[in-house]
């Protein structure tokens, strides 16, 4: 082994860096886990998961590196009167921490990779996000190194992580959220990461480190021919900056697609990332279907819709608008076409509020939720004794005066 | 007094921290042999040696060592190699042995390994190397720092209260190893009386002032530093 290897087998043991792994390891996984969108498996919301766990893991990565940083302090009396560069020793824990920070993120992108790929995935792997993510971390890293170095203070420690946390999480200015680590929060389906915003907030992560590493360097060493990196750096970060800034568009593109369908009994579309949830949607809406059928509400398809396209629901067809597939999502969905099957017009008009009590009914019975309380008891009564067959046909008759909320207690008085 | 062959020349030299004076400007001159620097660690004694160290940088006045001017990059750069610090309570890393210690610290003074082994034969410390330092006693473990801090044979030597917490058997022994560690050693401890008797010339620090003390015993002192 060389004699660098020897000593940075040595730091490492020294610094006890490595048992940090696994806890930031843990805090990234579960920050990222959280973030996903339930049950979707699409590549996109992966890496806006993995930025959200960066929000988290950077705070901590700063905090490690400052409290290495305070520690090595201690060790300045052999490594700062030295015969080699007095950037070294720095340099040397930059190296450690760095590896100890990626170890911990690679570990995170293993869990979010592994949760995306045992579903059905769509979408494709952003690599660069991956970089992007990667790059902000270690910035994050070299921060609360330095900030150890410059204030060697205990407090540094936690200043350093709270810091740090307040940039991810609250930012001056209305653009300045697509700074590295951009707030994109969810990636719904239908949309994509710009990969020329996710390659700029690369460079963007990549000109800060650069800027930090070699401004501290330079202020320690005095070498003159740093300003070159330093330069250069500041350029990348002012140029990528600037270019960011001129970004007024959301950081999200529309993304092309080919629904997944299931067709039988009911033909169900969703996007591909939600293919998971077509049996369970199939089998929810179809007695609902089977309901509707014989009245003008009929539909033989329904289609999941991005969440600001709502088309006119008609021959045949119904639309959906899931944000997750987090437990209750078939039932959100029947909901949801139950209120398109309503007039919103009339049966927010208050007017009709009696109406509108009476259809909720219907609507209860057609959700298979419990019955609301009715001021006409009888009408409730009559309702509830009437088999599937009797409603059905009753519905068939009524669907009209449903669907605008102008029911009567007499139009349950059939049988 | 400044010789035109101090190893330490200071003009003026200051260090304040957190607004106040640690050292207020001051001349003085320090030639070959064991000098002692006595003051408790409030006094900022360890600001002190850190600057004379070259580690901070004064906040007035010009500090001169081994002949080059160190308030610059270039001159700090040059006499940096020369130079070997070993703090009060010295930090080292649980599970490391004292050879691994000291062929750290050989590292970062650009020594080779036989440096290391040589070192540890002279310090008495060869059977020992594959201990660990938690494990040494506190002579030992002085030894140790020792060694790393002179691996590399510097000509000035700072040493922040070696003695502290050493038994008055190895006592003996250390002002013996303390005194042939370089041409030019300066040792602090709290109390003046603990330097008097071997120190070939004795500071104390008092109000940000350092004052000479006149009061030394010459039993030690007749032996010449760096042997």
């Amino acid at each position: 082994m060389s004699d660098l290897g020897r000593v940075l087998r040595i730091d490492a043991r020294r610094t006890a860096p490595f048992l940090a792994v696994p806890a930031l390891a843990l805090l990234g996984a579960v920050a990222a886990w959280h973030a996903l969108l339930p049950g979707v498996a699409y590549w996109d919301d992966a890496v806006a998961a993995l930025f959200t766990s960066v929000r988290l893991l950077g705070p901590a990565s700063a905090a490690l590196a400052a409290w290495v940083a305070l520690r090595e302090h201690r060790l300045d009396y052999l490594r700062g009167l030295s015969a080699r560069s007095p950037s070294l020793g720095p340099l040397l824990d930059l190296l450690v921490l760095g590896v100890v920070t990626l170890s911990a993120y690679t570990v995170v992108a293993a869990v979010v990779a592994v949760k995306t790929l045992i579903r059905v995935q769509a979408g494709h792997p952003q690599v660069m996000g991956l970089l992007a993510g990667a790059l902000t971390l270690l910035v994050y890293t070299v921060i609360g190194y330095l900030a150890g170095r410059v204030v060697p203070r205990l407090l540094t420690v936690p200043a350093a992580a709270a810091v740090t946390y307040l940039w991810g999480v609250a930012r001056p200015g209305t653009w300045t959220y697509l700074l590295p680590p951009p707030d994109v929060e969810h990636i719904r389906p239908f949309a994509g990461l710009r990969t020329e915003l996710l390659t700029g907030q690369a460079l963007w992560s990549l000109g800060l480190g650069t800027l930090l590493v070699t401004g501290y360097l330079s202020a320690l060493t005095r070498r003159a021919r740093l300003a070159v990196p330093l330069v250069a750096a500041t350029a990348l970060i002012a140029g990528t900056t600037l270019w960011i800034h001129g970004q007024q568009r959301a950081p999200l593109t529309p993304r092309a697609f080919e629904y997944a369908c299931r067709q039988w009994p009911l033909t169900v579309c969703v996007h591909p990332a939600l293919r998971t949830a077509l049996p369970s949607l199939e089998a929810a809406l179809t007695p609902l279907a089977t309901r509707l059928s014989g009245t003008p509400g009929r539909f033989t398809r329904v289609e999941y819709r991005p969440d600001n396209d709502f088309p006119r629901p008609g021959h045949g067809v119904v639309y959906i608008h899931l944000r997750d597939l987090s437990p209750g999502y078939e039932h959100r969905a029947e909901q949801e076409i139950e209120i398109s099957l309503l007039d919103a017009r009339t049966c927010g008009d208050p007017r009709h509020a009696a109406g509108a009590r009476y259809s909720a009914l219907v609507s209860a019975w057609l959700l298979d939720e419990e019955p609301p309380r009715l001021g006409d008891a009888a009408a409730a009564r009559e309702f509830g004794r009437w088999d599937e067959q009797q409603r059905r046909q009753w519905l068939r008759t009524h669907y009209g005066r449903y669907h605008s909320c102008m029911l009567r207690g007499k139009d349950f008085r059939m049988w | 007094m400044i010789a035109d062959f101090s190893t330490i020349v200071a003009r003026g030299l200051g260090i304040r921290r957190g607004g106040r004076w640690i050292l207020r400007p001051t001349t003085f001159g320090i030639t070959s042999g064991v000098v002692g620097l006595a003051g408790p660690p409030s006094s900022g004694r360890p600001a002190l040696l850190e600057t004379l160290a070259t580690l901070r940088r004064p906040a007035v006045g010009g500090l001169e060592l081994l002949g080059h001017d160190v308030t610059g990059p270039a001159g700090q750069r040059a006499v940096r190699v020369r130079l070997g610090l070993l703090p009060d309570r010295f930090g080292w890393a649980a599970g490391l042995t004292a050879g691994e210690f000291v062929a750290y610290a050989a590292y970062f003074k650009g020594m080779p390994r036989r440096a290391v082994d040589a070192i540890l034969e002279r310090f008495e410390l060869t059977d020992a190397a594959e201990l660990e330092m938690d494990m040494l006693p506190a002579d030992l473990r002085l030894r140790a720092g020792l060694a790393a801090t002179c691996v590399h044979r510097p000509d000035l030597v700072f040493l922040d209260e070696p003695l502290n917490g050493i038994a008055e058997p190895e006592r003996e022994e250390l002002i013996g190893l303390l005194r042939g560690l370089a041409p030019t050693v300066v040792v602090t401890a709290p109390d003046p009386a603990e330097l008097t008797g071997w120190c070939d010339r004795v500071f104390s620090m008092a109000r940000a002032r350092l004052i000479e003390s006149l009061d030394v015993s010459r039993s030690w002192s007749r032996v010449p530093a760096g042997v």
